[in-house]
Protein backbone atom coordinates (compact mmCIF):
# COMPACT_ATOMS: atom_id res chain seq x y z
CA UNK A 1 0.00 0.00 0.00
CA UNK A 2 2.52 2.46 0.84
CA UNK A 3 4.39 1.66 -2.41
CA UNK A 4 1.10 3.31 -4.25
CA UNK A 5 0.43 5.98 -2.44
CA UNK A 6 4.49 6.96 -2.54
CA UNK A 7 4.08 6.09 -6.41
CA UNK A 8 1.01 8.69 -6.32
CA UNK A 9 3.00 11.39 -4.87
CA UNK A 10 4.22 12.83 -7.80
CA UNK A 11 0.93 13.58 -9.68
CA UNK A 12 -0.77 15.28 -6.03
CA UNK A 13 2.58 17.30 -5.95
CA UNK A 14 2.96 18.26 -9.93
CA UNK A 15 -0.91 18.81 -9.61
CA UNK A 16 -0.32 21.19 -6.73
CA UNK A 17 2.75 23.00 -7.96
CA UNK A 18 1.34 23.68 -11.40
CA UNK A 19 -2.10 25.21 -9.74
CA UNK A 20 0.01 27.64 -7.57
CA UNK A 21 2.31 28.31 -10.91
CA UNK A 22 -1.14 29.70 -12.63
CA UNK A 23 -2.03 31.92 -10.04
CA UNK A 24 1.34 33.41 -9.95
CA UNK A 25 1.51 33.54 -13.81
CA UNK A 26 -1.93 33.98 -15.04
CA UNK A 27 -3.88 36.03 -12.43
CA UNK A 28 -4.89 39.28 -12.98
CA UNK A 29 -3.94 40.57 -9.77
CA UNK A 30 -0.79 38.95 -9.32
CA UNK A 31 0.95 41.92 -8.55
CA UNK A 32 -1.63 42.82 -5.83
CA UNK A 33 -1.03 39.60 -4.27
CA UNK A 34 2.89 39.63 -4.68
CA UNK A 35 2.58 43.08 -2.81
CA UNK A 36 0.54 41.96 -0.26
CA UNK A 37 2.68 38.82 0.62
CA UNK A 38 5.77 38.69 2.65
CA UNK A 39 7.83 38.61 -0.09
CA UNK A 40 7.62 42.44 0.03
CA UNK A 41 9.33 42.44 3.29
CA UNK A 42 11.88 39.73 3.09
CA UNK A 43 12.85 40.86 -0.45
CA UNK A 44 11.48 44.47 -0.90
CA UNK A 45 8.67 46.13 -2.77
CA UNK A 46 10.16 46.62 -5.94
CA UNK A 47 11.36 43.04 -5.98
CA UNK A 48 8.73 40.85 -4.65
CA UNK A 49 6.72 40.63 -8.13
CA UNK A 50 9.65 39.65 -9.91
CA UNK A 51 10.58 36.95 -7.69
CA UNK A 52 6.91 35.92 -7.39
CA UNK A 53 6.99 35.32 -10.98
CA UNK A 54 10.04 33.56 -10.89
CA UNK A 55 8.95 31.02 -7.97
CA UNK A 56 5.81 30.66 -10.15
CA UNK A 57 8.21 29.74 -13.46
CA UNK A 58 9.70 27.23 -10.65
CA UNK A 59 6.87 25.92 -9.79
CA UNK A 60 5.44 25.34 -13.52
CA UNK A 61 8.48 23.47 -14.76
CA UNK A 62 8.60 21.76 -12.15
CA UNK A 63 5.15 20.55 -11.76
CA UNK A 64 5.28 19.95 -15.13
CA UNK A 65 8.37 17.31 -14.89
CA UNK A 66 6.82 15.69 -11.82
CA UNK A 67 3.46 14.90 -13.72
CA UNK A 68 5.29 13.35 -16.84
CA UNK A 69 6.57 10.39 -15.94
CA UNK A 70 8.94 8.58 -15.18
CA UNK A 71 9.35 10.52 -12.07
CA UNK A 72 12.98 10.70 -11.49
CA UNK A 73 14.25 10.87 -7.97
CA UNK A 74 16.04 14.64 -8.62
CA UNK A 75 12.66 15.86 -9.56
CA UNK A 76 11.29 14.69 -6.42
CA UNK A 77 14.43 15.59 -4.38
CA UNK A 78 13.87 19.12 -5.96
CA UNK A 79 9.71 19.28 -5.22
CA UNK A 80 11.04 18.07 -1.45
CA UNK A 81 13.80 21.12 -1.24
CA UNK A 82 11.14 23.23 -2.58
CA UNK A 83 8.40 22.26 -0.39
CA UNK A 84 11.09 22.46 2.81
CA UNK A 85 11.13 26.09 1.50
CA UNK A 86 8.07 27.07 0.94
CA UNK A 87 7.06 25.57 5.00
CA UNK A 88 10.24 27.89 5.97
CA UNK A 89 8.74 30.62 4.05
CA UNK A 90 5.66 30.72 5.61
CA UNK A 91 6.97 30.02 9.47
CA UNK A 92 9.07 33.23 8.57
CA UNK A 93 5.68 35.25 7.54
CA UNK A 94 3.86 34.63 10.40
CA UNK A 95 6.44 35.73 12.73
CA UNK A 96 7.95 38.00 10.63
CA UNK A 97 4.92 39.88 8.54
CA UNK A 98 1.87 38.37 10.83
CA UNK A 99 -0.68 40.56 8.60
CA UNK A 100 0.71 39.75 5.00
CA UNK A 101 -1.13 37.18 2.67
CA UNK A 102 -0.30 34.06 1.78
CA UNK A 103 -0.29 34.68 -2.00
CA UNK A 104 -0.21 30.29 -2.09
CA UNK A 105 -3.45 29.37 -4.23
CA UNK A 106 -5.38 32.04 -4.80
CA UNK A 107 -5.01 35.68 -4.84
CA UNK A 108 -7.85 36.14 -2.17
CA UNK A 109 -6.02 37.93 0.62
CA UNK A 110 -5.22 35.23 3.17
CA UNK A 111 -3.34 35.18 6.10
CA UNK A 112 -1.07 33.01 6.75
CA UNK A 113 -1.96 30.24 9.43
CA UNK A 114 -2.19 27.05 11.17
CA UNK A 115 -3.95 25.42 8.18
CA UNK A 116 -1.45 26.98 5.60
CA UNK A 117 1.35 25.51 7.62
CA UNK A 118 0.01 21.98 7.37
CA UNK A 119 -0.58 21.89 3.82
CA UNK A 120 2.91 23.21 3.66
CA UNK A 121 4.08 20.06 5.94
CA UNK A 122 1.87 17.66 3.69
CA UNK A 123 3.81 18.47 0.40
CA UNK A 124 6.62 18.27 2.18
CA UNK A 125 5.67 14.74 3.41
CA UNK A 126 4.60 13.84 0.12
CA UNK A 127 7.61 14.77 -2.02
CA UNK A 128 9.67 13.23 0.67
CA UNK A 129 7.96 9.45 -0.05
CA UNK A 130 7.90 10.23 -3.85
CA UNK A 131 11.96 10.56 -3.24
CA UNK A 132 12.18 8.04 -0.54
CA UNK A 133 10.22 5.20 -2.42
CA UNK A 134 10.26 6.44 -6.58
CA UNK A 135 7.73 4.67 -8.38
CA UNK A 136 5.77 5.39 -12.19
CA UNK A 137 2.14 6.79 -11.19
CA UNK A 138 0.46 5.64 -14.39
CA UNK A 139 1.52 2.08 -13.73
CA UNK A 140 0.44 2.01 -10.48
CA UNK A 141 -2.78 3.50 -11.17
CA UNK A 142 -3.47 0.98 -13.84
CA UNK A 143 -2.21 -1.64 -11.38
CA UNK A 144 -5.10 -0.68 -9.13
CA UNK A 145 -7.11 1.84 -9.65
CA UNK A 146 -9.76 1.71 -7.16
CA UNK A 147 -7.33 1.74 -4.50
CA UNK A 148 -5.24 4.64 -6.11
CA UNK A 149 -8.31 6.59 -7.32
CA UNK A 150 -9.31 6.90 -3.37
CA UNK A 151 -5.45 7.84 -2.13
CA UNK A 152 -5.99 10.75 -5.05
CA UNK A 153 -9.59 11.87 -3.85
CA UNK A 154 -8.67 11.72 -0.32
CA UNK A 155 -5.15 13.96 -1.02
CA UNK A 156 -6.88 16.20 -3.10
CA UNK A 157 -9.30 16.76 -0.03
CA UNK A 158 -6.54 17.19 2.72
CA UNK A 159 -5.40 19.82 0.37
CA UNK A 160 -8.63 21.58 -0.17
CA UNK A 161 -9.26 21.19 3.08
CA UNK A 162 -5.91 22.96 4.16
CA UNK A 163 -6.21 25.63 1.71
CA UNK A 164 -8.21 28.86 3.18
CA UNK A 165 -8.32 30.24 0.03
CA UNK A 166 -10.69 27.57 -1.31
CA UNK A 167 -13.03 28.08 1.62
CA UNK A 168 -15.45 30.50 0.06
CA UNK A 169 -16.24 27.71 -2.93
CA UNK A 170 -17.33 24.87 -0.59
CA UNK A 171 -17.14 25.60 3.45
CA UNK A 172 -19.09 28.72 2.86
CA UNK A 173 -21.85 27.21 1.24
CA UNK A 174 -22.04 24.33 3.52
CA UNK A 175 -22.60 27.01 6.38
CA UNK A 176 -24.84 28.79 4.70
CA UNK A 177 -27.10 25.54 3.91
CA UNK A 178 -26.39 24.51 7.50
CA UNK A 179 -27.99 27.84 8.96
CA UNK A 180 -30.52 27.83 6.27
CA UNK A 181 -31.57 24.54 7.62
CA UNK A 182 -31.33 25.19 11.65
CA UNK A 183 -31.82 28.82 11.55
CA UNK A 184 -29.75 29.57 14.27
CA UNK A 185 -30.42 33.81 14.64
CA UNK A 186 -33.75 32.98 14.98
CA UNK A 187 -36.35 34.54 17.93
CA UNK A 188 -35.50 37.92 18.02
CA UNK A 189 -38.13 39.82 18.57
CA UNK A 190 -39.68 43.40 20.29
CA UNK A 191 -38.66 46.81 19.27
CA UNK A 192 -35.11 47.31 20.14
CA UNK A 193 -33.95 50.62 21.79
CA UNK A 194 -32.18 51.48 18.60
CA UNK A 195 -35.45 52.04 16.52
CA UNK A 196 -36.47 54.39 18.96
CA UNK A 197 -33.28 56.34 19.59
CA UNK A 198 -33.26 56.56 15.85
CA UNK A 199 -36.89 57.54 15.61
CA UNK A 200 -36.17 60.46 18.27
CA UNK A 201 -33.42 61.34 16.69
CA UNK A 202 -35.01 61.90 13.18
CA UNK A 203 -37.81 63.98 15.10
CA UNK A 204 -38.61 67.58 15.06
CA UNK A 205 -38.50 67.90 18.92
CA UNK A 206 -35.12 66.58 19.19
CA UNK A 207 -34.02 68.26 16.69
CA UNK A 208 -35.40 71.28 18.55
CA UNK A 209 -33.55 70.26 22.08
CA UNK A 210 -30.90 68.70 20.72
CA UNK A 211 -28.04 71.69 21.82
CA UNK A 212 -29.22 71.52 25.28
CA UNK A 213 -28.18 67.40 25.15
CA UNK A 214 -25.61 66.49 27.36
CA UNK A 215 -25.20 63.05 27.65
CA UNK A 216 -26.03 59.56 25.63
CA UNK A 217 -28.95 58.03 26.64
CA UNK A 218 -29.13 57.48 30.55
CA UNK A 219 -32.41 55.75 31.35
CA UNK A 220 -35.16 54.02 29.17
CA UNK A 221 -38.28 52.53 29.92
CA UNK A 222 -41.63 51.33 28.65
CA UNK A 223 -44.99 52.15 30.34
CA UNK A 224 -47.88 51.40 28.32
CA UNK A 225 -48.09 51.93 24.69
CA UNK A 226 -45.22 54.37 25.20
CA UNK A 227 -41.31 54.40 25.79
CA UNK A 228 -39.32 57.09 27.56
CA UNK A 229 -35.93 57.57 26.71
CA UNK A 230 -34.11 60.42 29.22
CA UNK A 231 -31.01 62.52 28.34
CA UNK A 232 -28.90 64.69 30.63
CA UNK A 233 -29.27 68.07 29.50
CA UNK A 234 -28.14 71.53 30.98
CA UNK A 235 -29.91 74.52 30.56
CA UNK A 236 -28.49 77.84 32.07
CA UNK A 237 -26.31 76.38 34.08
CA UNK A 238 -29.11 74.14 35.54
CA UNK A 239 -28.87 70.04 35.70
CA UNK A 240 -32.16 69.39 33.29
CA UNK A 241 -33.47 65.82 31.93
CA UNK A 242 -34.92 66.08 28.58
CA UNK A 243 -37.57 63.07 28.17
CA UNK A 244 -38.59 62.00 24.90
CA UNK A 245 -42.10 59.85 25.01
CA UNK A 246 -42.24 57.86 21.65
CA UNK A 247 -45.14 55.97 21.18
CA UNK A 248 -44.69 51.65 20.72
CA UNK A 249 -47.28 51.40 17.93
CA UNK A 250 -46.10 54.49 15.82
CA UNK A 251 -42.84 54.78 14.21
CA UNK A 252 -43.09 58.14 12.79
CA UNK A 253 -40.79 60.72 14.05
CA UNK A 254 -43.68 63.66 14.22
CA UNK A 255 -45.40 61.24 16.77
CA UNK A 256 -42.18 61.91 19.15
CA UNK A 257 -43.02 64.02 22.25
CA UNK A 258 -40.55 65.47 24.35
CA UNK A 259 -40.21 67.50 28.23
CA UNK A 260 -37.56 69.31 30.06
CA UNK A 261 -37.95 68.69 34.03
CA UNK A 262 -35.74 71.09 36.13
CA UNK A 263 -33.49 68.14 38.18
CA UNK A 264 -33.55 70.18 40.89
CA UNK A 265 -37.63 71.20 41.37
CA UNK A 266 -38.83 68.53 38.76
CA UNK A 267 -40.71 71.83 37.44
CA UNK A 268 -41.46 71.16 33.46
CA UNK A 269 -39.44 74.11 31.46
CA UNK A 270 -40.64 72.63 28.48
CA UNK A 271 -42.78 69.91 26.43
CA UNK A 272 -43.25 69.48 22.72
CA UNK A 273 -45.45 67.56 21.24
CA UNK A 274 -44.34 66.09 18.02
CA UNK A 275 -45.10 68.17 14.49
CA UNK A 276 -44.48 71.90 15.19
CA UNK A 277 -43.97 74.11 12.84
CA UNK A 278 -40.36 75.67 13.02
CA UNK A 279 -39.67 79.33 13.93
CA UNK A 280 -38.54 80.71 11.36
CA UNK A 281 -38.56 81.41 7.33
CA UNK A 282 -39.18 78.21 5.03
CA UNK A 283 -38.59 77.93 1.63
CA UNK A 284 -41.02 76.30 -0.58
CA UNK A 285 -39.09 74.54 -3.80
CA UNK A 286 -41.90 73.74 -6.12
CA UNK A 287 -40.43 71.18 -9.25
CA UNK A 288 -40.51 73.20 -12.13
CA UNK B 1 -36.64 52.16 43.41
CA UNK B 2 -39.64 54.12 44.79
CA UNK B 3 -37.60 57.25 43.73
CA UNK B 4 -36.71 55.89 40.73
CA UNK B 5 -40.61 55.08 40.09
CA UNK B 6 -41.89 58.59 41.34
CA UNK B 7 -39.04 60.16 39.19
CA UNK B 8 -40.16 58.48 35.66
CA UNK B 9 -43.82 59.17 36.64
CA UNK B 10 -43.12 62.80 37.00
CA UNK B 11 -40.58 62.64 34.12
CA UNK B 12 -43.44 60.42 31.99
CA UNK B 13 -46.06 62.89 33.15
CA UNK B 14 -44.08 66.23 31.97
CA UNK B 15 -43.30 64.31 28.59
CA UNK B 16 -47.41 63.22 27.95
CA UNK B 17 -48.73 66.22 29.29
CA UNK B 18 -49.81 69.07 27.31
CA UNK B 19 -47.44 71.36 25.60
CA UNK B 20 -46.14 73.93 28.39
CA UNK B 21 -44.96 76.85 26.40
CA UNK B 22 -41.74 78.81 26.72
CA UNK B 23 -42.34 79.76 30.28
CA UNK B 24 -39.18 78.34 32.15
CA UNK B 25 -37.19 78.23 28.82
CA UNK B 26 -36.71 81.74 27.38
CA UNK B 27 -36.73 81.45 23.13
CA UNK B 28 -37.47 78.74 21.89
CA UNK B 29 -35.19 79.08 18.29
CA UNK B 30 -32.31 76.68 18.39
CA UNK B 31 -30.02 79.81 17.42
CA UNK B 32 -30.88 80.44 21.30
CA UNK B 33 -29.88 77.06 22.08
CA UNK B 34 -26.41 77.12 20.50
CA UNK B 35 -25.45 80.18 22.70
CA UNK B 36 -23.56 78.03 25.02
CA UNK B 37 -19.52 77.97 24.20
CA UNK B 38 -18.55 75.92 21.32
CA UNK B 39 -15.75 73.89 22.29
CA UNK B 40 -12.43 75.37 21.23
CA UNK B 41 -10.36 72.77 19.86
CA UNK B 42 -7.22 73.26 17.70
CA UNK B 43 -7.57 71.57 14.36
CA UNK B 44 -5.13 68.44 14.59
CA UNK B 45 -5.30 68.75 18.02
CA UNK B 46 -6.37 65.94 20.26
CA UNK B 47 -9.77 66.62 21.81
CA UNK B 48 -9.30 67.88 25.35
CA UNK B 49 -12.88 66.66 26.49
CA UNK B 50 -11.92 62.97 25.53
CA UNK B 51 -10.86 59.82 26.99
CA UNK B 52 -10.26 56.40 25.95
CA UNK B 53 -8.62 53.76 28.24
CA UNK B 54 -8.98 51.07 30.84
CA UNK B 55 -9.93 51.46 33.89
CA UNK B 56 -7.26 50.74 36.87
CA UNK B 57 -8.83 51.63 39.46
CA UNK B 58 -12.09 52.76 41.24
CA UNK B 59 -12.33 54.96 44.08
CA UNK B 60 -15.93 56.14 44.95
CA UNK B 61 -17.47 57.98 41.70
CA UNK B 62 -13.57 58.64 40.33
CA UNK B 63 -12.28 56.33 37.37
CA UNK B 64 -8.47 56.16 37.06
CA UNK B 65 -8.00 55.27 33.55
CA UNK B 66 -5.17 54.21 31.36
CA UNK B 67 -4.93 55.58 27.77
CA UNK B 68 -3.90 53.56 25.07
CA UNK B 69 -0.53 56.12 24.81
CA UNK B 70 -0.09 55.12 28.86
CA UNK B 71 -1.53 58.72 29.79
CA UNK B 72 -3.35 59.03 33.10
CA UNK B 73 -6.86 60.10 33.27
CA UNK B 74 -9.14 60.78 36.33
CA UNK B 75 -12.90 60.67 35.07
CA UNK B 76 -15.41 61.51 37.58
CA UNK B 77 -18.80 60.14 37.26
CA UNK B 78 -21.60 62.59 37.87
CA UNK B 79 -24.93 62.06 38.60
CA UNK B 80 -25.75 63.05 34.71
CA UNK B 81 -23.78 60.60 33.07
CA UNK B 82 -24.77 58.12 30.90
CA UNK B 83 -23.13 55.21 31.12
CA UNK B 84 -23.41 52.59 28.26
CA UNK B 85 -22.07 48.82 28.48
CA UNK B 86 -23.83 47.15 25.51
CA UNK B 87 -27.31 48.82 27.05
CA UNK B 88 -27.39 52.19 29.28
CA UNK B 89 -26.63 51.31 32.66
CA UNK B 90 -25.52 52.20 36.04
CA UNK B 91 -22.42 52.77 37.54
CA UNK B 92 -21.87 49.47 39.58
CA UNK B 93 -21.65 47.39 36.23
CA UNK B 94 -18.63 48.78 35.63
CA UNK B 95 -15.48 47.38 36.55
CA UNK B 96 -11.89 47.75 37.00
CA UNK B 97 -10.22 46.43 33.58
CA UNK B 98 -12.53 47.51 31.46
CA UNK B 99 -12.05 49.88 28.57
CA UNK B 100 -14.02 52.64 27.95
CA UNK B 101 -14.33 55.66 25.84
CA UNK B 102 -15.44 58.98 27.88
CA UNK B 103 -16.74 62.40 26.73
CA UNK B 104 -17.15 65.53 29.28
CA UNK B 105 -16.05 68.75 30.26
CA UNK B 106 -12.27 68.80 31.76
CA UNK B 107 -12.64 70.54 35.68
CA UNK B 108 -9.94 72.88 36.54
CA UNK B 109 -7.71 70.07 38.76
CA UNK B 110 -7.54 68.28 34.90
CA UNK B 111 -10.43 65.62 36.17
CA UNK B 112 -13.09 64.73 33.31
CA UNK B 113 -16.23 64.82 34.59
CA UNK B 114 -18.20 62.59 32.33
CA UNK B 115 -21.36 63.52 30.09
CA UNK B 116 -21.08 59.65 28.93
CA UNK B 117 -19.32 56.46 29.27
CA UNK B 118 -19.23 53.88 26.38
CA UNK B 119 -17.78 50.77 28.40
CA UNK B 120 -16.04 48.26 26.51
CA UNK B 121 -17.36 49.55 23.10
CA UNK B 122 -16.23 48.50 19.58
CA UNK B 123 -16.85 48.96 16.42
CA UNK B 124 -15.88 46.37 14.10
CA UNK B 125 -15.91 45.64 10.22
CA UNK B 126 -15.88 41.96 9.45
CA UNK B 127 -16.67 39.00 7.39
CA UNK B 128 -19.75 36.26 8.85
CA UNK B 129 -17.30 33.05 9.08
CA UNK B 130 -19.94 30.99 10.46
CA UNK B 131 -23.33 31.05 12.30
CA UNK B 132 -23.97 29.12 15.65
CA UNK B 133 -27.34 29.27 18.11
CA UNK B 134 -27.13 33.10 19.06
CA UNK B 135 -23.82 33.13 17.88
CA UNK B 136 -21.54 34.87 15.35
CA UNK B 137 -18.12 34.17 14.44
CA UNK B 138 -16.38 37.31 12.62
CA UNK B 139 -13.57 36.86 10.63
CA UNK B 140 -11.70 40.45 11.32
CA UNK B 141 -8.78 40.82 9.49
CA UNK B 142 -7.87 37.09 9.64
CA UNK B 143 -8.66 36.99 13.70
CA UNK B 144 -11.73 35.05 14.45
CA UNK B 145 -14.09 36.79 17.13
CA UNK B 146 -17.09 35.42 18.40
CA UNK B 147 -20.01 37.61 19.06
CA UNK B 148 -22.67 36.85 20.74
CA UNK B 149 -26.25 37.78 20.02
CA UNK B 150 -28.00 39.11 23.40
CA UNK B 151 -32.00 38.69 23.18
CA UNK B 152 -33.45 41.70 24.23
CA UNK B 153 -30.86 43.45 23.31
CA UNK B 154 -29.30 42.73 20.08
CA UNK B 155 -30.48 45.04 17.17
CA UNK B 156 -29.58 44.58 13.50
CA UNK B 157 -30.34 47.37 10.81
CA UNK B 158 -30.48 46.22 7.16
CA UNK B 159 -29.58 48.17 4.36
CA UNK B 160 -29.91 51.88 6.81
CA UNK B 161 -33.70 50.80 7.34
CA UNK B 162 -34.83 51.20 11.15
CA UNK B 163 -33.12 48.78 13.87
CA UNK B 164 -35.03 45.70 14.26
CA UNK B 165 -34.97 42.63 16.36
CA UNK B 166 -34.53 40.03 14.02
CA UNK B 167 -30.84 38.79 13.50
CA UNK B 168 -31.87 35.77 10.93
CA UNK B 169 -30.97 37.76 7.97
CA UNK B 170 -27.92 37.74 7.95
CA UNK B 171 -25.76 35.74 5.91
CA UNK B 172 -22.67 33.99 6.11
CA UNK B 173 -19.76 35.51 4.49
CA UNK B 174 -21.40 39.10 4.25
CA UNK B 175 -19.81 41.62 5.07
CA UNK B 176 -21.26 43.22 8.00
CA UNK B 177 -20.60 46.10 10.59
CA UNK B 178 -20.91 45.48 14.77
CA UNK B 179 -21.06 47.95 17.49
CA UNK B 180 -20.71 45.55 20.63
CA UNK B 181 -19.33 45.51 24.15
CA UNK B 182 -16.05 43.53 24.31
CA UNK B 183 -15.26 40.95 27.31
CA UNK B 184 -12.23 42.23 28.02
CA UNK B 185 -9.13 40.27 27.27
CA UNK B 186 -10.80 37.98 24.87
CA UNK B 187 -11.96 37.82 21.46
CA UNK B 188 -15.41 37.87 22.30
CA UNK B 189 -18.02 40.75 22.25
CA UNK B 190 -21.50 41.12 22.79
CA UNK B 191 -23.44 42.46 19.78
CA UNK B 192 -25.47 45.77 20.43
CA UNK B 193 -26.07 46.24 16.67
CA UNK B 194 -25.12 44.75 13.42
CA UNK B 195 -25.59 46.87 10.53
CA UNK B 196 -25.57 44.29 7.81
CA UNK B 197 -27.49 44.30 3.83
CA UNK B 198 -29.75 41.81 2.94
Amino acid sequence: MIDLIAALQPLVVGAVLIWSARVKLLDRHAATTARRSALARLLGEHRALPAYRLLGGIELALGGLLLLPPARRLETAAATALAVGFLGYLAYARRAAPASSCGCLSSRPTPVAGRSLGRAALLVVAAGLATLAPGDWPAALADRPLAGGAVLLAEAAAVVALSPELDAAWLLPLRRLRARLTDPLRGGTGLPLLATVQQVQLSDSYRRVAPLLRSDVREHWDDGEWRFVGHAARYQGRPVTAVFAVPLADGEPDAVRVAVVDDATGQTLLALSGAGRPAGPRLHVVPA
Amino acid sequence: MPQTLDRRRLLATAALGGVVGATGLGSLAPEAAFAAEPAAVEPGAPDPNFVEGRISKISGHLLLVTGSDTVLHSIRITDGTSIWKLHPTTFDQVAIGDGLYARGVRLPDGTLAADSVWVNIVNLHAHIAAVGRNLLHLDHKGQRIVAHVVPGRSAAVYNGTPAISDLSLLRVGRHVQVLGAWHPDTNEIDIATVYAAA
